[in-house]
């Protein structure tokens, strides 16, 4: 059974008077389930979280299917999103995410088996003018090579 | 040659921090902005001729102006949700000069008389929104926002929302909706936000330069303002150039500035060895250049405009000819089909049309009648939908294919891509 | 009143018209999916393309509101491409599955690629596959692959019953309607999504695969599940009723039904009817001719007023038949027979006020309007308690029951038959086969009705609207209406109008050229 901790429930209630509707609470408070989850937001989170906000589940479901911050699978601990669109397709995006995977020896976009990554290909990032570049969790790494970027996620806690 | 009116302080970490941006001049037009008539303030946003800097070009004192006389609440939302490919300006913005943003909206929600305003912020940019809730708070204790601003009997507040990733919560009812906590899907038009927007309550959606700006055509005057800039496109702008260019980066010049300077003087023009073979002016949604034609371009509204494509959000995206036009193509297209809200068919439908079609291509299975059907299929997409996604995923395939038919039909022909030494070859 | 020129053809509308309604005010055809207008724009299909004179982009007409001088059109070349395209676009990813598919004869897809599309596919990629055979609960069936996300049944379930179950997940071609995790859309208004799904995407449990929809006729009616009255369409053929969906009628029920008056036609067919007259009790019971069974009945109800002082008959009611049937039963009491004993059987007294704001009432019967405003104006005030006491106490010689069409909503039937049966002869006249009076203790005559299918009466529904019931045709030759049986009972006929099955046609003739869901 998925619940949130005494702070995350704190947080919920305070989000859904911060906004003109309580409906608006529904992203942030999905972003602090998904952080609590494990990295992803389970049906069972889902269901738990309508509840506790007193909304429709299809509201939720919704929100958690359109946008792609949602992980609707589980994640391993590191979610390496590298930028595939144009200016790091140009710079060699594909290729870093390519041998990304072989060298953490992770398929693209499933949890590796000691659980540390995900590798998943993603658009724009809005990091074009310092491609090719990824995102780790929250934090961007940028004019990368793929051997600079191995590093970097072999060296991380 | 560069011209740094927004950009100016860009450069000093100190800029980030309230103190740093006071002691660099800083909350002084909005000082003197809450001592104006409102309606004056929106005057000389009119006479400064800004247009808006998010894509769409349009005069945002005009747009102010389509707000109701009365009728309260009325929100002020700053688009932040940065997603157009190539597009990296507003992050610039949001990093090094937060405050720049919240003192234009501040001023500018006194001029269109909101009691709320929204920064909505793309979700990825976590360090962004992060520098922007501690401003917001600076600017709070200090006073320039919250109840009768400096004296003012103005009151503001202002908060931060996050995104969750969805390029379509760009588009500002998209945007709306995606404030409101819903799928960030599009709303029907009419009507239209400044009338009916967030919580169908009267709504402004401006980009973050464009709030920005404000101030500073209020510190300069709107006639100052316009001698930067050409008669129709008045001001400077941001570019982020991106691609194969020795120094991809931000750089504010003026509009009507010619693209071949940007890239050769700005940018530090190409790797040795190549040639230009194309450029996307405005973000991955405008009409590609063939590098003849860029080399004629001004970056302004008209001049691009005349050639067929667009201004857009200002993203530069330099092509060189190591690069597989069909490749690239199919790229983008990837984008838009990944994008689509999926709420209006031919745009739902369209996208995945042409990314499959592209795909084929490239996978070596194109017949030669894809070539044509490629900007077949996009034309019936453009101006049928609710929001302009499926024009900008029309447009970018009409003229890849129109202007580099020869790889295309190659790539067809052949089953590989016609640029030696490509992945693809 | 604007004035507007469509497609050349000049009309006037009321003010705040939608253009797509003008569009079919002036009898022009215009193509559509997502636009309802029972359900708020959605504005999504954008099939209704339409090029107004002065506006250099085509609009979509469901979301134009008409105004003074307003010239549009929809048959011009550019209009034309677009709506063929835009037809396309819905196909590309559509299975065209329509032989196995439970819509095909009033698919909206169908039906506008003929009138519209007639294009020559061509794409040569895979199509996006999605999931089949979904069950949505009691009653509904999904099919993803099929659906165009109109999201009509969406809207209904969040603007009209308000109960939220339904949601379009994920975003782009990968969209689907769904309920969270399959959850069952178990609401009493499920089936109107299935009504207004515009392609086979949501289909009935009850219904799907049982017949070919151009093999039904069809006709209007009034639904007599409960006290509402909604304005209904019975589709039926020679081996009987298959399905009911509302029709639109402002002033009772809008364009919606509730679910359990779906199953109103289940009592209608013949295998639940009582099929002839019959005459006996428990364990031995003989097949009547009618008027012999009627012209019986009635001498021994006659009889027992006749031989006595004062009343021995008594007259039970229910609000399940018409004003006509039930004014001809209560004068045959009070001016034949010069009884009062007339008495109102309520079936749920519980139940009986209860309304969920939304169309179904807890009085399941059609007229109990009329059967109160009937008895009110002829005095009768005779109450049940009254009727128990005379029966228990063996007053009763013979007892007219006009019992229930639905003896499904009389869960108090087996009880009351027991009370019934201390009646020393029984007259029960009804259109339903019911076990329980084949139990009865009593000699009984057993009358079969006609239903509401099978007849012309008013029905007085709850907010005292009477609304006129047509006989659409007859599936019970034996059956009489209640006033054509009084007739006989009270000896002023000798014989009723014998009916004829009336739905031996021949299944060619069935064939409907069109049937949208549109």
């Amino acid at each position: 059974m998925f619940e949130l901790s005494r702070e995350g429930i704190e947080f919920v209630k305070k989000e859904m008077t911060r906004y003109e509707t309580k409906r608006s609470a529904v992203i942030p408070c999905l972003f602090r389930v998904q952080k609590e989850n494990g990295g992803w937001v389970s049906p069972e989170s889902i269901a738990y979280l309508a509840q506790l906000m007193d909304v429709p589940e299809r509201w939720v479901q919704e929100v958690a299917t359109f946008y792609t911050m949602f992980n609707k699978q589980p994640v391993g601990k590191y979610h390496v999103q590298v930028c595939c669109n144009i200016s790091c397709a140009m710079a060699g995006g594909r290729e870093m995410t390519d041998k990304i995977c072989q060298s953490l020896g992770v398929e693209e976009g499933a949890v590796s088996k000691d659980r540390r990554y995900t590798v998943s290909r993603v658009e724009c990032l809005g990091s074009c003018g310092t491609a090719p570049m990824m995102q780790v969790n929250d934090d961007y790494y940028e004019n990368l090579s793929a051997d600079k970027a191995v590093k970097i996620l072999r060296e991380l806690e | 040659m560069e011209t740094k009116l927004l950009s100016q302080h860009y450069d000093k970490p100190e800029y980030v921090s309230l103190k740093g941006y006071l002691n660099l001049g800083g909350y002084e037009v909005l000082k003197r902005a809450l001592k104006m008539e409102p309606k004056a303030i929106i005057d000389e946003v009119k006479a400064s001729g800004l247009r808006g800097r998010g894509g769409a070009g349009f005069p945002t004192g005009t747009k102010w102006t389509f707000l109701p006389e009365n009728g309260e609440p009325r929100y002020l939302l700053c688009n932040a949700d940065e997603g157009e490919p190539g597009t990296f300006k507003d992050r610039i913005m949001l990093e090094r000069a937060p405050h720049q943003l919240i003192e234009g909206m501040i001023i500018s929600a006194f001029a269109v008389k909101s009691a709320k305003s929204y920064i909505y912020v793309r979700g990825e940019y976590q360090m962004c929104i992060r520098k922007l809730e501690k401003a917001i708070r600076e600017a709070y204790d200090a006073g320039f926002l919250g109840k009768n601003i400096l004296g003012s009997g103005f009151t503001h507040d202002m908060d931060v929302y996050s995104g969750a990733g969805a390029y379509i919560c760009g588009e500002e009812t998209g945007m709306i909706s995606s404030l409101e906590g819903k799928k960030g899907q599009p709303k029907l038009k009419p009507p239209f936000p400044a009338v009916q927007g967030y919580l169908a309550k009267p709504t402004i959606v401006n980009n973050v330069e464009t709030l920005a700006a404000v101030s500073l055509i209020l510190r300069d005057g709107a006639a100052a303002y316009r001698k930067f800039g050409t008669e129709k496109s008045p001001g400077t702008k941001l570019f982020s150039v991106s691609g194969n260019v020795k120094k991809p980066g931000v750089y504010e010049v003026p509009l009507g500035y010619p693209l071949a300077d940007l890239i050769q003087v700005e940018c530090g023009g190409l790797d040795p060895g190549r040639r230009l073979k194309a450029v996307i002016p405005g973000g991955s949604s405008a009409p590609v250049l063939t590098a003849e034609e860029a080399m004629k371009a001004t970056m302004d509204y008209e001049c691009l405009q005349g050639m067929g494509t667009m201004l857009g959000s200002g993203a530069v995206i330099v092509i060189d000819d190591s690069n597989c036009m069909v490749d690239l193509l199919k790229v983008i297209m990837h984008f838009y089909h990944h994008e689509s809200c999926g709420q209006c068919t031919p745009c739902r439908e369209g996208t995945g049309w042409l990314h499959k079609i592209v795909h084929s291509i490239v996978s070596g299975e194109g017949r030669l009648q894809d070539v044509d059907l490629i900007p077949r299929v996009s034309r019936q997409m453009m101006g049928r939908t609710i929001c302009a996604l499926s024009d900008a995923a029309a447009m970018p395939a009409i003229s890849f294919v129109e202007k580099f038919r020869d790889e295309f039909e190659f790539f067809v022909r052949e089953g590989r891509s016609k640029v030696k030494g490509h992945l693809h070859a | 009143m604007p004035k507007v020129k469509l497609n050349g053809k000049e009309i006037e509308v009321k003010p705040g018209t939608m253009l797509i309604d003008a569009f079919k005010q002036a009898g022009e055809d215009i193509a559509h999916y997502c636009y309802h207008p029972g359900l708020p724009t959605a504005g999504v299909c954008r099939l209704c393309m339409v090029e107004i004179e002065g506006n250099p982009r085509m609009q979509i007409a469901c979301n134009t509101v008409v105004t003074e001088g307003m010239s549009a059109r929809n048959n011009s070349d550019k209009v034309k491409e677009a709506v063929r395209w835009g037809l396309n676009f819905h196909l590309i990813n559509h299975p065209l599955d329509c032989p196995i598919c439970d819509q095909a004869g009033e698919c909206g897809l169908q039906d506008q690629y003929m009138k519209f599309g007639k294009y020559t596919p061509e794409m040569s990629e895979q199509k996006v596959k999605k999931r089949k055979v979904v069950s949505l609960g009691e009653r509904v069936v999904l099919d993803s692959e099929r659906c165009i996300l109109c999201s009509r049944c969406v809207r209904f379930t969040s603007e009209i019953t308000k109960t939220n179950e339904l949601g379009i997940f994920n975003r782009g071609d990968h969209a689907e309607i769904g309920t969270f995790e399959d959850k069952p859309l178990n609401n009493n208004y499920s089936m109107n999504t299935v009504d207004i799904c515009p392609v086979g995407a949501l289909t009935s449990k009850d219904f799907r695969f049982r017949q070919r929809v151009w093999y039904l006729k069809d006709a209007s009616s009034i639904c007599t599940g409960c006290s509402t009255g909604c304005k209904i369409r019975v589709y039926y053929n020679e081996e009987g009723l298959f399905r009911i969906k509302p029709e639109h009628n402002p002033e009772v029920n809008g364009y919606w039904m509730c679910d359990k008056g779906r199953d109103i036609y289940k009592h209608v067919n013949p295998e639940a009817r009582l099929q002839e007259a019959r005459w006996g009790q428990v364990g031995n019971w003989q097949v009547k001719d009618i008027a012999e069974a009627l012209r019986e009945a009635g001498e021994a109800i006659r009889a027992s007023v006749r031989d006595s002082h004062h009343s021995k008959v008594a007259l039970v009611l229910t609000g399940q038949q018409t004003l006509e049937e039930l004014t001809a039963a209560v004068k045959f009491f009070l001016s034949d027979l010069n009884s009062r004993d007339i008495y109102h059987w309520i079936n749920n007294p519980e139940e009986m006020e209860k309304f969920d704001g939304l169309l179904f009432r807890g009085d399941r019967n059609p007229n109990t309007k009329g059967l109160l405003s009937l008895l009110a104006s002829e005095k009768v005030s005779a109450t049940w308690a009254q009727l128990e006491g005379k029966l228990n106490s063996h007053e009763i010689e013979t007892l007219m029951v006009v019992g229930p069409e639905d003896p499904g909503v009389f869960p108090d039937l087996a009880a009351k038959l027991k009370l019934f049966a201390k009646a020393k002869r029984l007259v029960w006249l009804s259109s339903a086969r019911v076990a329980a009076v084949d139990q009865v203790t009593t000699a009984t005559w057993q009358i079969p009705l006609k239903s509401f299918f099978e007849k012309d009466g008013t029905l007085v529904n709850a907010q005292g609207r009477k609304q006129t019931l047509r006989k659409i045709a007859t599936l019970i030759p034996a059956a009489v209406s209640v006033d054509q049986a009084v007739a006989v009972m009270s000896g002023r006929e000798k014989a009723v109008p014998m009916g004829k099955f009336e739905l031996n046609w021949k299944k060619t003739n069935f064939f409907v050229g069109e049937r949208g869901s549109l």
